[in-house]
């Protein structure tokens, strides 16, 4: 990429650029890393997509069930989808699985990252329609415990995130900020949280015996270990929804306002996000339910810790001079995470 | 149940990537550099790793019993966990995750896993782990499923490593534990054969192929050449490794 990029670019900037170049080549790219962080989800969701409960009855049933508390216009198009996979389940989901690897492999390349990171967005902004039901937020039983407001969103989230490209001109304080700018990017991040905020809130979640019942129901099919850990994860929380709900609440909206803070309380937040999200990636989702063998994905948690990680702030402000905004974007992509 | 027209694919591919070790191995030729002879051992891993897994792949490929795989990748398992101890004493912990020795201990070590762990469907009971579709007992399965979670994050990990590695500038140079001081392992074999031979790697590093770099330096044993033409090329060494890293991962989410 770098070559390709700096074949358009005045000749006066090649010495500064090849230093530019030389001086990265020795630097760890976070964005990058980030980037093939993102790349192994989505060869790690390809592969679960290839498991033998997808090629089933098993998998049309399970988006048809999205079509459920939608309103009509919404779930007409998710039940037309599960009709057609139901008609021709091995085509259709062969070819599901498919798409899912070539972007994961395209993200790892360097010379498509571009390429399969739109894919990605079109590809997952699908997904959430038609097999997520738009991560349930229109009924209500979106929950932030349960994987609301759709895991898949958030794939196309972090894809624009990490886009290879940086504003030019601005400061960059953290990663997310590169390619959108830091006030876009925080104003996605707290719109995010203060939705997991306010789904935790909704009536379905704060009754006594919600959180209690949606740990509960994890546990079929798991290993002995991870069912015990449900059960005693769902007995700590018995009868103590509306407290649950409220804590989880006030810690999300922490979190939301975090990226506004000064960079030490900032990361003291973000560090909150990942706690918050790892356990619920372990309590509320069981792994994405990857180890019973029917999990289509690994569910929110390890995409909200992504996510994170791309808001974490960076001891130097990454600044993109105006005129090489495109190349030093390229070089960046093509430097090695050394 | 997953079609057993993918599992044929893969097993295709699995068998291109064996015979493209032993093609390797028969250019290289590494029975020929005495002592040095035991660097091709990332061939040898692929080339058996390769006939194992399709073999485990298609029901119409009968290879070895599952107890002598099983003991061919105990064997490399410990061969490569002692090679990543080697470069961890040399040159840290980051040996760990950036040298070429661990992801072949992962891959051994996760080959070894499904060899152990596996269970055979009830209609399968005798008939040993040889074709995952199963034909009409269904697919079998592998205790300690969380250890088989584990594993297909690691080799999805190191597989999305080696794309991006060798997509990059440089490609595979940038694979080093202490730049500039690491001796390829296909180095070291093809530079006893000297400078210009054809087809066969030429050292790109000072100290790479001088005995000091085995004992005094830290040594990435495993890192595929540097140059190379053909068979030899770097890129065929680490296509094979993101094949099977990505193959063997299938298969672990799968048999979950």
């Amino acid at each position: 990429m770098t070559e390709i990029a700096a074949a358009g670019v005045r000749p006066g900037w090649r010495a500064s650029l090849a230093a530019r170049a030389e001086t990265a080549r020795g630097a760890p790219d976070v964005r990058r890393r980030l980037q093939l962080a993102l790349a192994g989800i989505w060869l790690l969701v390809a592969l679960l997509q290839y498991q033998s409960f997808m090629f089933s009855s098993a998998f049309n049933q399970m988006i048809g069930a999205t079509a459920a508390g939608n309103p009509r216009v919404v779930a007409s198009p998710i039940t037309w989808d599960a009709t057609l996979v139901s008609h021709h389940p091995v085509l259709l989901n062969s070819i599901f699985a498919t798409i899912q690897l070539l972007i994961g492999i395209g993200i790892a390349c360097r010379p498509t990252v571009r390429l399969a990171l739109a894919a990605s967005v079109a590809w997952a902004l699908a997904v959430w329609w038609f097999g997520e039901g738009l991560g349930m937020v229109l009924t209500s039983s979106a929950s932030p415990v349960n994987g609301a407001p759709g895991a898949v969103i958030i794939y196309a989230l972090l894809a624009i995130l990490l886009w290879p490209a940086d504003r030019a001109g601005r400061q960059a304080p953290f990663t997310a900020a590169r390619a959108v700018g830091a006030p876009v990017a925080r104003a996605l991040w707290l719109v995010l949280w203060l939705s997991l905020a306010y789904f935790a809130l909704l009536p379905g979640n704060r009754a006594p015996q919600a959180l209690n019942s949606m740990i509960a129901s994890m546990e079929s099919g798991e290993p002995g270990w991870l069912a015990a850990l449900e059960r005693g994860a769902a007995s700590l929380v018995a009868h103590q929804g509306l407290a649950a709900s409220i804590v989880l609440a006030i810690a999300l909206v922490i979190i939301a306002v975090g990226v506004y803070l000064p960079a030490r309380p900032a990361r003291a937040t973000l560090v909150l996000a990942i706690v918050v999200a790892a356990v619920i990636w372990v309590f509320g989702e069981a792994f994405g339910t990857i180890l019973t063998g029917g999990g289509t994905d690994p569910n929110s948690g390890p995409l909200l810790i992504l996510l994170a990680l791309t808001y974490w702030p960076v001891r130097a402000a990454i600044t993109a001079p105006a005129s090489t905004t495109q190349v030093s974007a390229s070089i960046s992509e093509g430097t090695p995470a050394s | 149940m997953t079609p057993s027209w993918i599992l044929d694919i893969l097993a295709v591919i699995m068998l291109v990537v064996a015979a493209a070790s032993a093609a390797r191995l028969a250019v290289a030729r590494p029975w020929q550099q005495g002592t040095q002879a035991v660097l091709a051992d990332t061939d040898v891993s692929h080339l058996l790793m390769g006939i194992a897994m399709a073999g485990m792949l298609t029901a119409s490929l009968q290879t070895l019993p599952n107890d002598a795989w099983a003991v061919v990748f105990a064997v490399l398992t410990a061969w490569f966990g002692y090679r990543v101890i080697r470069d961890a004493r040399a040159s840290g912990v980051r040996a760990l995750a950036g040298g070429h020795c661990a992801p072949h201990l992962i891959h051994a070590a996760a080959m070894l896993y499904m060899f152990v762990a596996f269970t055979a469907p009830a209609a399968h009971a005798s008939g040993g782990m040889s074709g995952m579709a199963g034909g009409t007992g269904g697919m079998g399965t592998l205790q300690v499923s969380f250890l088989a979670f584990v594993f297909a994050l690691l080799l999805i990990g190191y597989s999305i490593w080696d794309l991006d590695q060798l997509s990059g500038p440089g490609a595979i140079g940038h694979y080093s534990l202490a730049a500039g001081r690491l001796a390829p392992a296909a180095v070291l074999v093809g530079a006893t054969a000297g400078p210009g031979t054809a087809g066969v790697p030429v050292p790109v590093s000072g100290s790479a192929g001088s005995p000091a770099a085995t004992d005094s330096q830290p040594v990435d044993a495993c890192a595929p050449a540097t140059s190379g033409r053909g068979v030899l090329a770097p890129w065929v060494a680490t296509t094979s490794r993101i094949a099977m890293g990505a193959t063997m991962a299938f298969m672990l989410l799968i048999m979950i």
